[in-house]
């Protein structure tokens, strides 16, 4: 769960992320959308830890992700924290000169996982995202979106509480983005909370959902809204 | 950390070498040229030190007795001396001996000192050898305050020089040593700045997944470690070929260190296992330090 109040941002006197608050549940979707320089990065940089919340005197800041306190959590706590978060790169950042099966181990292996626990859960995350063929494959021998299921399996390899992708469309066709937003509302369905972050507002309204709005450090928008091709299909019955 | 987590990082480290070859072979190099210079700049004090010690060595002092001394006092000055701290050598001149010396040493002495007789006008002496120069004040001082001494002969000036010539070189040298050093570990780290910016994908992922910072430094410090392993090897095995070469060039060539009274250059066995733990471990130390160094910037987590 993430649960963020009055929470601050400032870079060089300048405030990326102002008074924000905002909350998501276990297993929640949510899309956050906003321009460039709209906080959007900020936000990712503050949940996994990367930037530190400015704690101002009599402000009644507080944020939680995970269970951890992140205005109380102590340097040496925050890898804890990151591993109960899987994070989706908007460039996919697998790693050339392995295969997929090794990108995916590589996340085990790096919070020193047991080989027994790595040989028997990368090939079932791998198989999940429909790559079981392309298990010895090289990253350049994929696609672009076979590279970016194998950057989802790596990010839900340690099975985390929360799902974090940045931009994972961004590289990718219409018809390969909208697969991959229905790969992560299936990994969604198995009670793991996602939240996408993106700048192509038709995708989300297409599939419509919670969506949270960022624009200059502030939430302007935080609701549900219809899916387009639902309304489309309520059109047509009409 | 689990043993199978060892291995791997162990493994990646030596696969990063791999990986990174041109980068691997630019440290390799330019740490060997820096071990290299560091070295011969030891072993070149270590040098002049010993030359300097064997110099020192030759020193003597000599006491001259005045000639109420009798025998039975001159033993037992004899005796202080050598209980005295810091003389290491005490040997009695006697006023024939020296009478002897100067007869030999002198053309036409039988004229010259044909009136005198064979009687010695001469003082009786004690030569001694002072063990540390740097305190020879200390030590005539004790001298003088004993009986009987009519003069006390010391090389000051010689020794003024040497212990000043010593300390000079010391600082000179010390000044050197360390900054190699330090532009050994700044040019190690620009070298792998960029290595490690190449494996920057893999420490954002390695962060972001929750590793510490330990776990994404350790592959970097083997890498580093075993180049300056490589390194210092190789210095080892060129110091070993070009030391002995020029000992043997500056042994038979010159009769300038034994004209000043050296025993001449170290010889190689006497500080071999130095040289190999120098260069060893300063090589494995300044490679880990530099690349380790050089990951801080993105490593923190």
């Amino acid at each position: 769960m993430v649960e963020i109040n009055n929470v601050s941002v400032t870079y060089d006197g300048v405030e990326a992320l102002k008074d924000v608050s905002l909350k998501i549940n276990d297993g929640e979707f949510v899309f956050v959308v906003g321009e460039n320089g709209a906080g959007k990065s900020t936000l990712i940089k503050l949940l996994i830890r990367d930037v530190k919340p400015d704690i101002k005197k009599g402000a009644k800041s507080s944020m939680f992700v995970n269970g951890f306190d992140l205005v109380q959590l102590k340097q040496r706590r925050v890898t804890e924290l990151r591993r109960t978060i899987g994070f989706v790169f908007q460039d996919y950042k697998l790693i050339p000169n392995l295969s997929v099966y090794d990108n995916v181990a590589f996340v085990l292996r790096s919070i020193d996982a047991p080989n027994r626990y790595i040989r028997k859960r990368v090939p079932q995350v791998i198989a999940l995202m429909g790559l079981k063929d392309k298990i010895r494959s090289m990253p350049h021998e994929l696609s672009g979106g076979e590279q970016q299921r194998v950057a989802i399996a790596r990010a839900l390899v340690n099975n985390p509480q929360l799902i974090i992708a940045d931009e994972p469309t961004g590289n990718l066709d219409p018809r390969t983005s909208a697969e991959m937003l229905v790969m992560l509302k299936k990994i969604n369905a198995r009670d793991t909370t996602v939240l996408v972050v993106t700048h192509e507002h038709e995708l989300v309204k297409k599939l419509g959902g919670r969506l949270v709005t960022l624009k200059r450090g502030e939430i302007v928008f935080d609701g549900y809204i219809e899916p387009e091709v639902h309304h489309k299909k309520e059109a047509s019955t009409v | 950390m689990r043993a199978s987590s060892a291995v791997y990082l162990f493994k990646q480290g030596i696969r990063n070498i791999g990986t990174n070859h041109i980068m691997s072979i630019a440290s390799f190099f330019i740490l060997t040229v820096s071990l290299l210079l560091i070295g011969f700049t030891a072993i070149f004090y270590a040098n002049i030190n010993s030359f300097i010690t064997d110099i020192e060595g030759k020193n003597e002092v000599i006491i001259f007795l005045d000639e109420e001394a009798d025998d039975e006092y001159i033993e037992q000055l004899g005796e202080k001396l050598k209980n005295t701290d810091n003389i290491s050598g005490v040997s009695f001149y006697s006023k024939e001996e020296a009478f002897e010396d100067i007869k030999k040493d002198m053309v036409n002495a039988e004229d010259i000192f044909g009136y005198i007789g064979d009687e010695s006008p001469l003082p009786d002496a004690y030569r001694i050898k002072i063990d540390d120069v740097s305190r020879m004040s200390n030590t005539l001082y004790t001298i003088n305050s004993f009986d009987h001494i009519e003069k006390v002969k010391a090389p000051y000036d010689f020794v003024n020089i040497l212990t000043g010539l010593r300390s000079i070189i010391s600082v000179i040298l010390t000044v050197i040593l360390v900054l190699l050093i330090v532009v050994s570990l700044i040019i190690i780290s620009n070298t792998t700045r960029a290595s490690v910016d190449i494996r920057r994908r893999e420490i954002d992922i390695m962060k972001f997944v929750g590793a510490t910072n330990t776990f994404i430094k350790i592959p970097f410090f083997v890498e580093g470690f075993v180049i300056g392993l490589g390194a210092g090897t190789a210095a080892v095995l060129i110091t070993c070929f070009f030391y002995d070469k020029l000992v043997t060039l500056l042994s038979t060539e010159t009769t300038l260190l034994a004209a000043v009274g050296s025993n001449g250059f170290i010889p190689l066995d006497s500080f071999l296992k130095y040289i190999i733990l120098g260069y060893l471990i300063s090589g494995a130390v300044i490679s880990a330090a530099g690349i380790v160094h050089s990951t801080r910037k993105y490593v923190k987590v």
